[in-house]
């Protein structure tokens, strides 16, 4: 897997480089700002890309700009953003163009580094990863009056997992029960929301913030 | 409620106090001298407005009335701001409109022309006498004591030739006639004061209205930007506290990740990376002083402004002395205000000014603190190039305090803050 970072602090750059070379991915090059970045996407052709959201010059969210910039010249670019903290907006604007390929994170979480190896490797194979904040202030938005309220609250837990890009076998894990047991759960859940079912997990997440989206703009 | 006994209220009010007298003259004449200045540069800003509307009958004047207007504008402030120093505060209208037509209908400037016109000469001609009649009993009283330095010719004429000055008592007789100036004095010079500041304090006011309504629209200004200012200082620290200080907790999670890692597969790389978590635990630590400092310094709490700007003088890389007089401290924000002026304006002179020495004297006198900041670098500055200074000026202006630049190209740059202290 050929990586490249993009994040303007020094010791956040090397620290994650570090990282990721002693789980022996291929970090191919860093970059501290938004031109950096994109050069080096064009030059290395890397598998995916872990960028920062708040970068030079103004620091606001030229990381959005620069990740959505670089799907925009290669489509199969997976793109892993990372940030200091969960701006709703941020995750609406990256998922506006699908959510395939496509991760959103706290910082901090690489620091639980098997979950975020998984998310990475979850992304780099096609996948989604939000973070679980993201999903807890988008469930947390929605008003009272919509059908979220007919789940129950194991069902709640699935969909955020769900929401988080998780798939059956690893919500079966976090939530201590059976593979089958979750398949009921997300049965009901698409029943409930008036959703089709699907095994995608990207398709799953597409459907679950879709939704969530819509009902925080009904409301 | 019984009415008060009429002689008891009337007496006070009657008696011929003639100290009190004496101290109102002395007073009054001081206030002659200082409108002697105003009344000439009326008289100047009334042959200029003369000169302008004589050159408008030929048609080129036109263009020279926004500048006329401006002069007389500036020669009101003048007396305006000499008028608060010794009796109610008179604050200015807005400033002269901008349109020719806008300027020449605007009562305030209608206002202001009528009092150029009675202060350069009615309050010219009241000055002078006033300074005549003093004069005059000074140099009779004192006559005696120095009328034979005189020549003959010149000293038997000092009587106003009511008689010929040849001898003491002659001398003396004009020492009496002195007595006559200064009763003179005391009958009329006070009553002229206060008639030559009366078309100042009439015209020169701003509209009862349009006083408050102005001073309210000042009030709201200084407001916006303290607000502003408040709002610019969260976001810095709020980046600092992101950008700075969550950065590097997040790397020493991120190190430790690795190290846990490293710990399963091979112990002896984890030493090296706990190392640098370790690090990054402290750079944290010493970011988050940095920032708390950059709210309050605790030095200002603790001890006083002057120990505050003692630190910040020896942190500054260019040689800073600090000269500092505040026996009473000032309220908090006040202190806070200062200091942080200081610094700002020791970070610009850091970075833009090539300075080799920096001054900063602070004192406290009754109800203000002022704050000088001099630097012999290479001058130049401007307030509208972007640099701190529009920081320091709406610091300045939030606590409804003055702030001036004096920075000449070649320097030396002076930046003056006053701050009313609030305490």
């Amino acid at each position: 897997m050929r990586i490249v970072i993009a994040e303007d602090d020094p010791l956040l750059r090397e620290g994650l480089a570090l990282l990721l070379r002693a789980e022996s991915l291929d970090v191919v090059a860093t970059a501290a700002d938004p031109d950096g970045f994109l050069a080096a996407v064009d030059a290395h052709r890397p598998d995916v890309a872990i960028v920062d959201v708040r970068m030079p010059p103004t620091h606001t969210d030229e990381g959005i700009v620069a990740a959505v910039e670089a799907r925009r010249r290669r489509p199969d670019l997976a793109v892993l953003v990372l940030s200091a903290y969960v701006e709703q907006a941020f995750a609406t604007e990256l998922l506006a163009q699908g959510s395939s390929r496509l991760g959103y994170l706290l910082k901090e979480r690489v620091g639980r580094v098997e979950e975020f190896l998984s998310a990475l490797h979850r992304v780099a194979g096609g996948g989604t990863a939000i973070d679980p904040d993201v999903v807890a202030q988008l469930l947390t938005r929605s008003r009272p009056d919509t059908r979220l309220d007919r789940l129950s609250p194991r069902e709640r837990d699935v969909l955020a997992l769900m929401a988080e890009g998780l798939g059956n076998t690893a919500i079966a894990e976090r939530l201590f029960v059976t593979d089958g047991a979750v398949h009921k759960h997300i049965r009901s859940i698409f029943a409930k929301l008036d959703l089709a079912p699907t095994d995608r997990a990207d398709r799953r997440v597409t459907a679950v913030l879709h939704y969530l989206e819509d009902a925080h703009r009904r409301a | 409620m019984p009415a008060p006994d009429p002689a008891a209220v009337r007496k006070p009010a009657r008696r011929w106090d003639v100290f009190a007298r004496a101290r109102a003259t002395l007073d009054a004449f001081e206030h002659l001298v200082g409108g002697l200045g105003t009344t000439v540069l009326a008289l100047v800003a009334f042959l200029l407005v003369a000169a302008t509307a004589l050159a408008c009958l030929f048609g080129v004047g036109v263009l020279l009335v926004p500048a006329a207007l401006r002069g007389l504008r500036a020669v009101a402030d003048r007396e305006r701001a000499r008028l608060s120093r010794w009796g109610p505060e008179i604050i200015g209208p807005e400033p002269v409109p901008p349109g020719l037509r806008a300027a020449l209908t605007d009562p305030a400037v209608h206002r202001e022309l009528g009092w150029m016109v009675t202060h350069a000469t009615l309050g010219l001609f009241l000055s002078l006498t006033g300074l005549t009649v003093s004069f005059s009993a000074v140099t009779n009283t004192t006559f005696p004591l120095w009328w034979r330095l005189l020549p003959p010719e010149e000293a038997s004429t000092s009587a106003m030739g009511l008689w010929t000055v040849r001898d003491l008592p002659g001398a003396l007789g004009v020492s009496l006639l002195g007595l006559g100036w200064i009763v003179l004095a005391l009958l009329l010079v006070p009553g002229m004061a206060r008639l030559q500041a009366w078309p100042g304090r009439r015209l020169l006011r701003a509209d009862p209205g349009t006083d408050l309504a102005l001073r309210v629209a000042q009030l709201t200004a200084t407001r916006a930007a303290a607000l502003d200012a408040h709002a610019a200082e969260l976001r810095r620290i709020e980046r600092s506290l992101h950008d700075g200080t969550q950065n590097r907790i997040v790397a020493v999670t991120i190190l430790l990740g690795a190290a846990r890692r490293a710990l399963a597969r091979d112990p002896s790389d984890a030493e090296a990376i706990l190392e640098r978590a370790q690090s990054a635990a402290e750079q944290a630590l010493a970011e988050l002083r940095a920032v708390a400092r950059s709210i309050l310094p605790p030095v200002l709490t603790d001890r006083s402004l002057a120990d505050a700007l003692t630190g910040l003088a020896t942190t500054c890389p260019i040689p800073c002395r600090i000269d500092a007089d505040i026996p009473v401290r000032c309220a908090a924000s006040v202190e806070a205000t200062a200091y942080f002026v200081a610094a700002e304006a020791l970070t610009n002179i850091t970075r833009h000014s090539h300075a080799r020495h920096a001054t900063v004297t602070v004192h406290r006198d009754a109800d203000r603190l002022h704050l000088q900041i001099t630097d012999d670098g290479h001058g130049g500055a401007d307030e509208h190039s972007g640099s701190g200074l529009v920081g320091i000026r709406r610091r300045t202006e939030a606590h409804d305090g003055t702030f001036m630049v004096n920075s000449p190209p070649g320097g030396p740059t002076t930046l003056t803050v006053s701050l009313p202290c609030g305490s």
